[in-house]
């Protein structure tokens, strides 16, 4: 189905500066040579354009419509009083929606069909306030004294101010980091503000009145609903606070958002108490809203659903601080990647927040600089011959000089490499269909950046008289370590697009062995490359021990940066040795599935498609890269079914896999998420440590799920072997794999399907 | 209810018969609401790709039972791509065929013309048109992120119709040409390519 939507159907069309003249004969004269349904265009006419257009005189796209039997007023006004008396019941119904509103706006939804939607709201924000003063219920009497119940104009007028501050410091961070429009987020205003103008300090003491004021009320309002009064406008200034703080990055305090927390439960306790007023609401303020689009249906959401999410957003903005504590680049990306992977995904404004975070003032976590991030990377996974660090041109000013010559080539690294670099953690801050789209595209980009450090680490290698290393068969070659690093990153991309595509749903059931087997295939290569990495590290270390005897101080620092990169180099082993048994086991398991019929298929023998087109169009993020080179098409097919080994082998090795798996995944688990420093510390980061074990466990037992349909599948098989043809028996088995978010998927990425006796 | 249903390429010199009828079963049986400007997008410019399916045995102003509407054009300067905008069959003719029949009407349409990819997306809740692409041999690409109005999420679903088509080269763009988000924020730093029809 086409998406009737601006946004996503092309690019905006510039219009320049036009001279006006009337052509209403010519044109009347024209159209009256046209038949019903010709279209006449010029060839800029685009989808864009014919899906932007609304029909004047059609009641669903013409905002201004008024139908037959309506009239003007009826059509566009609410003769809902916002004046009138509330009872505190009221009140709080009215506080409840508006929150609940507040929250569908924050999930994605537009204003107008949101908080814009309430006459009250309306009322303080239009015409625009020139003062907080201003902002009243009853705008056209300047008597204060006519203004009504306090409950009305000092508790519900603070908590919808207060309401709106904080919407502005939501729409404020959201819009100046990189979201999709729609997509993550509506922005639009509608030539409205959202009180941006006025301080915090205004609405703060606005809510202090009002909670002051609820607390006089002791015997005139019921004591439960005083508390429930109390406890939201508690929460309104906990959270002007909180998102007033974030604006200032630097600030580590969960203070406030701490503060919020208990008031979401209790507000989850006193929804009960509140007495919802529908017409308090309206669809028809959309006709005045400053919009190309037609009125849309008011967006409901359950007030638990909307409290869940603020919870969330609190709990999510009170961990992210935990990202702050900074030990290398290396703990970071598991740190951002852990919490960025929470589900339900933290919401946008915690993901806009995290990209101030981590680039604020072109420093990362606004105090370390890009050249020292890529650079602490560099040391972390290649240490590569210290010389191509240490060397900087500020100190050595002979051009001639090798070392002047490093620094100029170093410095060119950094400002190729710096942004792509700093942009894998960034990817992490995208909703997760975006994640694997840019990871589709940035490996591309990784594949040329390769390429490009390979040139370097040649003239690099010269420069520095990097010794080679002889190799068993006689042969020598050299560290190469910017492409070796730059290699490392792009086949993390590659594992990423593949088990992103898992966790989106994206592969067809047949589809699974093949992809198994891709993953396995991708995994063995990075280790392999890991490998080779290694043997650089430990011949460069041992080098150095024989300086080391002289007990240079600098030898000394080299050799414990080493010996870090090892235990790097090991967890990093163990974690995708992990992955690759695991892939190998279900790739058996589901080559075995096939062969007896009871995987299901998507496709028909109908298709237009081949297997192989099928595979090409899979193959398609990865087919303009040059290494790992694309698995040509008859290779893939044999692999992954495992042409000529026997059932009773593949079996084997789906249970020696398995086996495999679930040790490297404890080995994991056992190890932690954070790497240690050299003098011991790691990260204080208990939340996101939580996370990033639960993910761990729950892949240990879909390891344990995978076991026990391996096992069911031998059972069947040697069964079988008894009965006398067993070749055309079948094998009495049905599978199920279970969807993302079913309660039998323990893990997104490993779709273990259940096997069960057939019926 | 027939078992005779007709099937029709659209033809322009009805569009009085079938527009609106059109429009009534789409907007009945689709979340997104179209202008007629939409319609007449593809119906004046790819009219032969589009069919009707009809039940001659309702009133006859009330015939029209299923349709499909596509384009055939090359994307970004690279291979021909079909895109199939819409599909709808009325509730009651459900699982009789009906939007297989169309579908594949339309696709050979497309292939006569030399299409050599088909493109579309559809709700990812949309389970049973979801069966159908893959029954025909599309795979999902990739899901996009609240897509549609209604907030719902989408599959892209392609199809490749001749070998090579992925690597056929199409014309890079600037990716950010088209996000409409602050003009004055940051330069993003993400390679974010949004996708177009």
């Amino acid at each position: 189905m086409l998406p009737n939507n601006q946004v996503r159907v092309s690019s905006m069309r510039v219009v320049s500066q036009t001279v006006c003249s009337d052509i209403t004969d010519k044109f009347t004269n024209a159209a009256s040579k046209l038949s019903t349904g010709q279209l006449v265009k010029d060839e800029y006419f685009t989808l864009f354009e014919a899906v932007g257009a609304l029909e004047i005189m059609d009641s669903k796209m013409d905002s201004g419509y008024i139908g037959p039997g309506e009239n003007q007023a009826q059509a566009l006004e609410d003769d809902y009083d916002v004046t009138r008396k509330l009872t505190p019941e009221e009140v709080l119904g009215i506080m409840d929606e508006l929150l609940c509103h507040e929250m569908a706006w924050h999930m994605g939804h537009p204003l107008s069909q949101t908080l814009f939607t309430s006459l009250y709201l309306d009322k303080l924000l239009w015409p625009v306030p020139k003062t907080v003063e201003e902002a009243r219920f009853n705008r056209a009497n300047t008597d204060r004294e006519k203004e009504g119940s306090p409950l009305l104009h000092v508790v519900l007028r603070a908590y919808c101010l207060a309401l709106v501050k904080a919407c502005d410091f939501v729409h404020d961070r959201i819009s100046h980091e990189y979201y999709y429009e729609e997509e993550d987020f509506v922005t639009q205003l509608y030539n409205r503000t959202l009180l941006s103008q006025f301080d915090t300090a205004h609405f703060v003491k606005l809510i202090d009145q009002a909670i002051s004021w609820i607390d006089q009320q002791e015997g005139t309002i019921d004591n439960k609903l005083r508390d429930a009064i109390k406890s939201r406008l508690s929460l309104r200034r906990g959270l002007l606070h909180a998102l007033d703080e974030d604006e200032d990055i630097k600030t580590k305090s969960t203070e406030h958002f701490t503060t919020c927390l208990p008031h979401v439960s209790s507000l989850s306790e006193s929804g009960s108490l509140g007495k919802r007023i529908p017409e308090a609401f309206s669809e028809k303020i959309q006709r005045k809203l400053a919009s190309t689009v037609p009125p849309r249906p008011i967006v409901k959401i359950s007030f638990e659903d909307a409290l869940a999410h603020l919870k969330r957003l609190c709990q999510d903005a009170i961990d992210l601080r935990e990202v702050l504590d900074y030990r290398g680049p290396h703990n970071f990306r598991v740190a951002i990647w852990t919490l960025l992977s929470r589900k339900p995904q933290p919401s946008v404004y915690i993901r806009a927040l995290t990209q101030a975070l981590l680039v604020n003032n072109t420093n990362i976590l606004g105090s370390i600089s890009v050249k020292e991030f890529l650079y602490s990377d560099l040391t972390e996974l290649v240490f590569p011959s210290s010389v191509l660090l240490q060397s900087n041109t500020d100190e050595t000013e002979m051009p001639s000089d090798p070392r002047f010559q490093i620094a100029r080539h170093m410095d060119g690294f950094v400002k190729r490499f710096g942004q792509p670099f700093v942009d894998t953690y960034r990817c992490a801050s995208l909703n997760r269909c975006r994640v694997r789209r840019t990871l589709c595209h940035t490996v591309v980009d990784w594949d040329q950046l390769q390429m490009e450090a390979e040139d370097l680490d040649e003239q690099l290698r010269t420069l520095s008289h990097e010794p080679p290393l002889p190799l068993p068969n006689g042969d020598t070659t050299y560290s190469y370590p910017l492409s070796s690093w730059t290699y490392h990153q792009k086949l993390c991309q590659f594992r990423s697009i593949i088990q992103l595509g898992f966790e989106l749903s994206i592969y067809s059931p047949e589809e699974l062995p093949g992809m198994y087997w891709y993953l396995s295939h991708i995994c063995s290569t990075h280790l392999g490359h890991i490998d080779r990495i290694r043997t650089f590290i430990a011949s460069t270390a041992k080098r150095n021990l024989s300086s080391l005897i002289g007990k240079k101080r600098h030898a000394l620092e080299q050799q414990l940066a080493a010996q870090r990169s090892l235990r790097l180099l090991e967890r990093l082993t163990t974690q995708i040795v992990a992955v690759d048994a695991f892939a190998i086991s279900l790739h058996a398991l589901y080559v075995l599935l096939v062969r007896h019929n009871i995987l299901p298929t998507a496709s028909s023998k109908q298709a237009y498609s081949s297997e192989r087109l099928r595979y090409e169009l899979r193959m398609k993020p990865f087919l303009p890269i040059s290494l790992p080179e694309l698995v040509p098409y008859e290779e893939f097919r044999r692999e992954a079914v495992l042409e000529g080994d026997s059932d009773t082998i593949v079996l084997d090795r789906a249970t020696r896999a398995i086996s495999e798996a679930r040790k490297a995944w404890e080995a994991t688990l056992a190890h932690g998420p954070f790497l240690a420093d050299s003098d011991g510390k790691v990260n204080k980061a208990p939340a996101i440590e939580e996370d990033w074990k639960r993910d761990i466990k729950d892949t240990m037992k879909a390891c344990i799920g995978a076991s026990i349909a391996i096992e069911s599948v031998k059972k069947a098989l040697a069964g079988r072997k008894d009965s006398p043809d067993s070749s055309s028996t079948p094998i009495g088995l049905r599978i199920e794999i279970p969807g993302i978010g079913s309660k039998a998927r323990w893990h997104d990425w490993w779709a273990v399907p259940q096997v069960s006796p057939a019926k | 209810m027939s078992n005779e249903l007709t099937y029709i390429r659209y033809n322009a010199a009805l569009e009085n018969t079938y527009v609106p009828a059109m429009r009534s079963l789409i907007s009945q049986e689709l979340s997104e609401p179209y202008s007629i400007y939409v319609y007449r997008y593809f119906l004046y410019q790819w009219g032969e790709l589009c069919y009707l399916a009809m039940d001659k045995s309702r009133p006859e102003n009330d015939q029209m039972v299923g349709v499909v509407v596509s384009k055939l054009e090359p994307h970004r300067g690279g291979p021909l791509r079909g895109y199939i905008a819409m599909l709808a069959v009325r509730e009651e003719y459900r699982g009789k065929g009906i939007a297989t029949r169309l579908v594949r009407m339309s696709i050979d349409a497309m292939i006569e013309r030399d299409a050599d990819e088909i493109a579309l997306e559809t709700e990812i809740t949309n389970t049973a048109a979801i069966k159908l692409y893959e029954r025909l041999g599309f795979l999902r690409s990739k899901q996009l992120h609240r897509y549609y109005l209604n907030g719902n999420s989408a599959y892209r679903l392609v199809l490749y119709l001749k070998e090579g088509v992925g690597s056929v080269r199409t014309t890079a763009f600037d990716p950010y040409s088209a996000i409409p988000g602050d003009p004055l924020g940051p330069v993003p730093l993400l390679q974010g390519n949004r996708e177009f029809v």
